[in-house]
């Protein structure tokens, strides 16, 4: 999973920076094709104004990783607890001398670890891939990029994880959250109800800021660290209760 | 030797939804084999659950090899084993794997002694699992349930889906552990196994326990049966007979008549037969009832 998920991120990367010198001469008309969108359209302004930076950020974290990484959170968080029981082997992963906070540690951290290496790895070669088109960004500033988004994924997978702990139809699960993200992200590209999807939490206004800035905006950070938390000891709650 | 209460219930209940799965239940199991018999939904399972901390009771307690039941449970799991009933595992996994993965938490001695029994047992152990039968899978548990040394083991239906041959061999194997002074809770519905490895039997019904019996007392309750056969069937009018002639209780279970003696001496009764009304039986028994028949007769309907 953590391999197919990184090796697609990476291949959507690549061709994303070695299309930029070409995106960039085009920018006229690119924008010109995105006037039925303002939403679209303000991508392409601020691409303009800001430059790589905007471009980057715009394909890696909020169109490569918020489409893929929530895919990834769905899948991963609906299979923690959810796949157990589906599969019937619930019962006998609950039957170890281990203990349940024990037991859900794992998998919250494993389907954490899972997003977030595939991030963290993508992202560091970023100025590699720059550096082909003869542009450059600072590699810290760029994590901090990737912690946000992480920490956003986080909170998509936590939630996942939490139903997850209290449901035993996996399917179902990340069928709901992935149409909840599609539908969020859908309308994010609707300016009149921008502001009312998630995705405005990891948008390319949220990432320059970050950059510009080289610390995170804990305004947004922290309740997404919230969700996160909150996620893994609500599913905790819910797993202590669980019968097999 | 002294009896010692390795697992100890008081009250232990459990409901799911509207659904009484448990009423309140008061259990004690000495050192040995103790059967636990019940129809199917009958609580066992959930019980033995509880007993293990995988399923909370809603009420009661529990003492389980010394160990308060509290929490999740897993000081208790620590100090026992425990086979699930139920059997899905991961096919994926090979069989040798498949023990690490079960017996995590324990020591290395563990899963040496898991290996020896599973290859005792004839199991594949480099084979995936997804390749096993249900009875290699029923019995890849039990050798992780058997191999941790441990005062208490729970074993939930072990022989379930198990050729007589092997059958046999694993009920060998928990009377030769039983021998070294371990607790064996095990539920079955093979009650001929039940009757052949177990020192006492307690029976659930509708989540209630309505009966504890130890050997002794179940030889006591089969010398006071007799049972009648007689090649034509059971004469119609033989229980009105039988009763009038002053047996405590006559029941015509339509193969053959089945009547409880007052006292473990039969020659009485067979003398009353002699004098009654009725044609000689082709057939009597005493004192060889079986525990499907034992079964019967506490709750009414077959053992399986």
């Amino acid at each position: 999973m953590l391999l197919g998920y990184t090796l697609v991120l990476e291949l959507m990367l690549v061709a994303a920076i070695l299309y930029w010198p070409n995106f960039r001469d085009h920018l006229g008309a690119v924008k010109l094709l995105s006037k039925p969108l303002p939403v679209l359209g303000d991508i392409i302004s601020k691409v303009e104004s800001i430059g790589v930076a905007a471009y980057v950020v715009g394909q890696h974290f909020f169109k490569g990783c918020n489409v893929l990484g929530a895919a990834a959170a769905a899948l991963i968080g609906a299979a923690a607890v959810a796949g157990e029981a589906q599969r019937g082997t619930l019962e006998i992963w609950l039957a170890r001398p281990v203990t349940r906070l024990r037991l859900a540690s794992e998998r919250f951290l494993s389907g954490q670890s899972v997003i977030w290496l595939g991030i963290f790895l993508t992202t560091l070669t970023i100025p590699l891939l720059l550096s082909q088109v003869d542009e450059s960004m600072r590699l810290d500033r760029l994590l901090l990029c990737a912690t946000h988004q992480c920490l956003f994924l986080g909170a998509i997978f936590s939630v996942t994880f939490l139903i997850s702990c209290a449901s035993s139809e996996p399917t179902r699960i990340s069928m709901g959250v992935l149409f909840f993200t599609i539908f969020e992200f859908g309308i994010y590209l609707v300016k009149t109800v921008t502001h009312w999807s998630i995705y405005r939490l990891a948008d390319i206004e949220v990432y320059h800021k970050v950059l510009v800035s080289g610390a995170l905006d804990w305004s947004i950070a922290g309740p997404l660290l919230g969700v996160n938390v909150l996620g893994f000891w609500g599913g905790y709650a819910f797993l202590q209760r669980r019968c097999p | 030797m002294p009896s010692i209460t390795n697992i100890s219930s008081s009250g232990l209940s459990r409901s799911f939804g509207s659904t009484r799965a448990l009423h309140p239940i008061d259990l004690d199991v000495q050192a040995g084999i103790t059967g636990l018999l019940g129809p199917n939904g009958s609580g066992k399972s959930t019980f033995m659950r509880c007993l293990v901390g995988l399923v909370r009771p809603d009420s009661g307690t529990a003492v389980v090899a010394g160990v308060d039941l509290e929490g999740d449970g897993v000081a208790i799991r620590q100090r026992v084993t425990y086979a699930p009933g139920e059997l899905a595992l991961y096919g994926e996994l090979r069989a040798s794997e498949h023990l690490d993965f079960l017996l995590r938490g324990r020591n290395h001695q563990a899963l040496d002694r898991s290996r020896e029994l599973a290859k005792a047992l004839g199991l594949p152990l480099h084979k995936k699992v997804r390749g096993y039968s249900h009875g290699m899978k029923r019995q890849l548990v039990f050798a992780a349930a058997m191999a941790p040394d441990v005062s208490v083991r729970i074993l939930d239906e072990p022989t379930e889906g198990l050729d007589p041959t092997k059958r046999a061999q694993v009920l060998e194997m928990m009377a030769d552990d039983a021998q070294d002074g371990r607790t064996i809770l095990l539920s079955s519905h093979h009650l001929g196994e039940v009757d052949a490895v177990c020192e006492n039997l307690a029976f659930l019904d509708g989540g209630r326990l309505v009966s504890v019996e130890n050997a002794k007392q179940v030889a006591e309750r089969t010398s006071r049966i007799v049972r009648l056969w007689w090649t034509a069937g059971v004469p119609a009018d033989a229980c009105q007979v039988l009763s009038a002639a002053g047996e405590e209780r006559v029941r015509n279970l339509e193969d053959h008549l089945l009547v409880h003696l007052s006292s473990s001496d039969p020659r009485p009764f067979l003398k009353r037969l002699a004098d009654a009304p009725l044609p000689a039986p082709s057939a009597v028994e005493h004192g060889r009832i079986s525990l499907a028949l034992l079964y019967r007769e506490i709750y009414g309907v077959d053992g399986i």
